[in-house]
């Protein structure tokens, strides 16, 4: 009898994969059900967000920096302001800063709650991702009031933010957090130490140290492999030298350092840092504007600059050179989403293609982000 | 501990986390419930219950716009067209074109905030679905105005008033440029 005649196969994955996190596209060349690798193939979402800031303007570009990350536009909103605000020499008043951190804080949980919820979804696990989005809903709740939308914010302006706390939000950011802490350890006990979902994530998709720091990768990504680098505490920006928050990193207590479930309890126990940053900052709110004074012909001088802020994917660069004009001469962002697409392919060879769905989820890239 | 020990333990750990997490979810049975049926069981409507700094679809109000031409400029995808002119016989400025291209609008708000006296405001509405593109394009001036000329002292015609005081009340939610409102004290 012969031996049955095997070949390698070649799978398409994406564009319009459910759990690829958006229009994500993967060459995969599996020998059965191990890969023998995955070639990301990115581009299908993009929108030239960085060609359309030379055509708006730095007022008009804020809303467009929405869309560049739409899960944390808060952090966009907060970068590109940061680097007009650094062209021009202005300086943010105190409680504008306030602000700002208030907001992106809030949304880095709610960013992160959409992260750890779509894990367990990919996974197989729907419970946990509708508890995780009705924690959200309450913090979209929270900026709508602030702000007016749900989902792109457009909420910070050049030199400040566009609206105050509205009378009465204070306390109920506050009561929101009092609720949110106990919820945290509910979810926890719900998925995060259930056995077959540990078993699931512990030991796939392993990154070293190294590899995280010759990969590029940024924020949870990298902590989780036991590297303590967070931007607000090794290069402070805005007012967060002025809380007190720890880093979480790594630690392989499940399987190996820097493994999914590394990941996965890393953006969890940032919840609970962010969480903590946001009582500090509602309880020390300081008083005054929250607006400095910017010409609405804005007109920075020449020259170049680059802002790098921890964005919830992680250190989000932005990139302005401005010809003294109102239009900047070009912009270029640095997410954390694309540097993470480019370990998928190596990280892939060897993993079952169900455990491909696992890694992207344990990443949190965000289609939009890696193409811009 | 063999290898009979840590299938055991497994099976053990694997038991006791399932129930942990069941025991969440039952213990939803006696929670109240957070969803609600979008939109005929709602008790209220939900535009009314949305907060006053919603940008749902845009409205102008007419009576009170200036014709200064802000919010066109402050657009960043010019979805509002607007042409003004001065008639020649009361030397005064006559609006006789507003279009909002709703199709196009981001609803970013950037055009609500130069506004000088709030006519441009975003209200809380959001149910814009129709069946033609055309038809999303609202165009305020069905026949040609005279602008709104804002007075010195306060706003005496009754007729508009009210517009008007709803409207200062929309632009004074902006936070004021290095300026500090009276209710920020009480806040912070």
């Amino acid at each position: 009898m012969s031996t049955l005649r095997t070949e390698e196969m070649t799978l398409n994955m994406g564009p319009q994969h459910p759990s690829t996190h958006g229009v994500l596209r993967f060459v995969i060349r599996a020998d059965g059900e191990v890969m023998r690798e995955a070639v990301p193939d990115v581009g299908y979402l993009h929108r030239s967000i960085e060609k359309i800031a030379e055509k708006v303007g730095y007022h008009g570009f804020m809303p467009y920096t929405d869309r560049v990350d739409y899960v944390c536009a808060m952090f966009t909103n907060q970068g590109w302001a940061m680097a007009s605000e650094r062209l021009a020499g202005i300086e943010v008043p105190r409680r504008g800063e306030y602000c700002r951190v208030i907001a992106a804080e809030l949304n880095r949980i709610a960013s992160h709650l959409i992260s750890v919820g779509t894990m367990g979804m990919d996974i197989g696990a729907m419970t946990p991702f509708t508890h995780a989005l009705r924690e959200r809903e309450m913090i979209n709740d929270l900026i709508e009031e602030l702000c007016g939308a749900r989902l792109t914010f457009n909420y910070m302006r050049i030199g400040g933010v566009a609206w105050d706390l509205p009378p009465g939000w204070r306390e109920k950011a506050l009561a929101y957090l009092d609720h949110f802490d106990p919820i945290l350890d509910e979810y926890n006990s719900l998925i995060s130490y259930n056995k077959i979902y540990v078993e699931r994530l512990a030991n796939v998709g392993v990154i070293t140290p190294e590899e995280a720091i010759s990969y590029n990768l940024v924020g949870p990504n990298l902590r989780a492999c036991g590297i303590k680098w967070d931007l607000r505490k090794d290069i402070p920006y805005s007012v967060y030298p002025d809380f007190e928050f720890d880093v979480p990193v790594g630690e392989g207590r499940w399987g190996t350092l820097g493994d999914s479930m590394d990941r996965y309890m890393v953006r969890i126990m940032e919840m609970k840092e962010s969480s903590r940053i946001l009582r500090q900052a509602l309880q020390n709110l300081p008083s005054g504007p929250v607006l400095a004074k910017v010409p609405r012909n804005f007109k920075p001088p020449k020259g170049e600059c680059q802002v790098r802020i921890e964005s919830a994917r992680g250190d989000m660069g932005w990139y302005v050179v401005s010809d003294g004009t109102g239009y900047p001469w070009r912009v270029h962002v640095r997410t954390g989403s694309f540097a993470a697409m480019g370990i998928v392919q190596k990280l892939s060879r060897g993993l079952m293609i169900a455990d491909l769905v696992t890694l992207i989820a344990s990443l949190d890239v965000i289609a939009p982000e890696i193409d811009r | 501990m063999g290898a009979f020990g840590s299938y055991v333990q497994n099976i053990k750990d694997a038991v006791a986390t399932i129930f942990d997490g069941m025991a969440v979810t039952a213990s939803h049975f006696v929670r109240k419930p957070y969803t609600v049926q979008y939109p005929d069981r709602m008790p209220v409507r939900v535009q009314d219950t949305l907060p006053f700094r919603y940008r749902g679809i845009l409205e102008v109000d007419l009576e009170i716009c200036t014709g200064c031409l802000a919010c066109e400029r402050a657009c960043p995808i010019d979805c509002i067209v607007i042409s003004c002119e001065k008639d020649p016989k009361t030397r005064s400025m006559v609006i006789s074109q507003f279009d909002i291209d709703i199709a196009k609008c981001m609803f970013c708000g950037l055009c609500s905030e130069p506004c000088p006296t709030g006519s441009i405001h975003h209200t809380s509405e959001f149910e814009g679905a129709d069946y033609s593109l055309e038809s999303l394009i609202r165009r305020f001036v069905k026949e040609p105005v005279q602008a709104y000329k804002p007075k010195k002292g306060p706003e005496t015609d009754p007729r508009i008033a009210p517009i008007l005081s709803r409207g200062m009340r929309y632009i004074n939610e902006f936070a004021q440029p290095g300026g500090e409102k009276p209710e920020d004290e009480a806040e912070g």
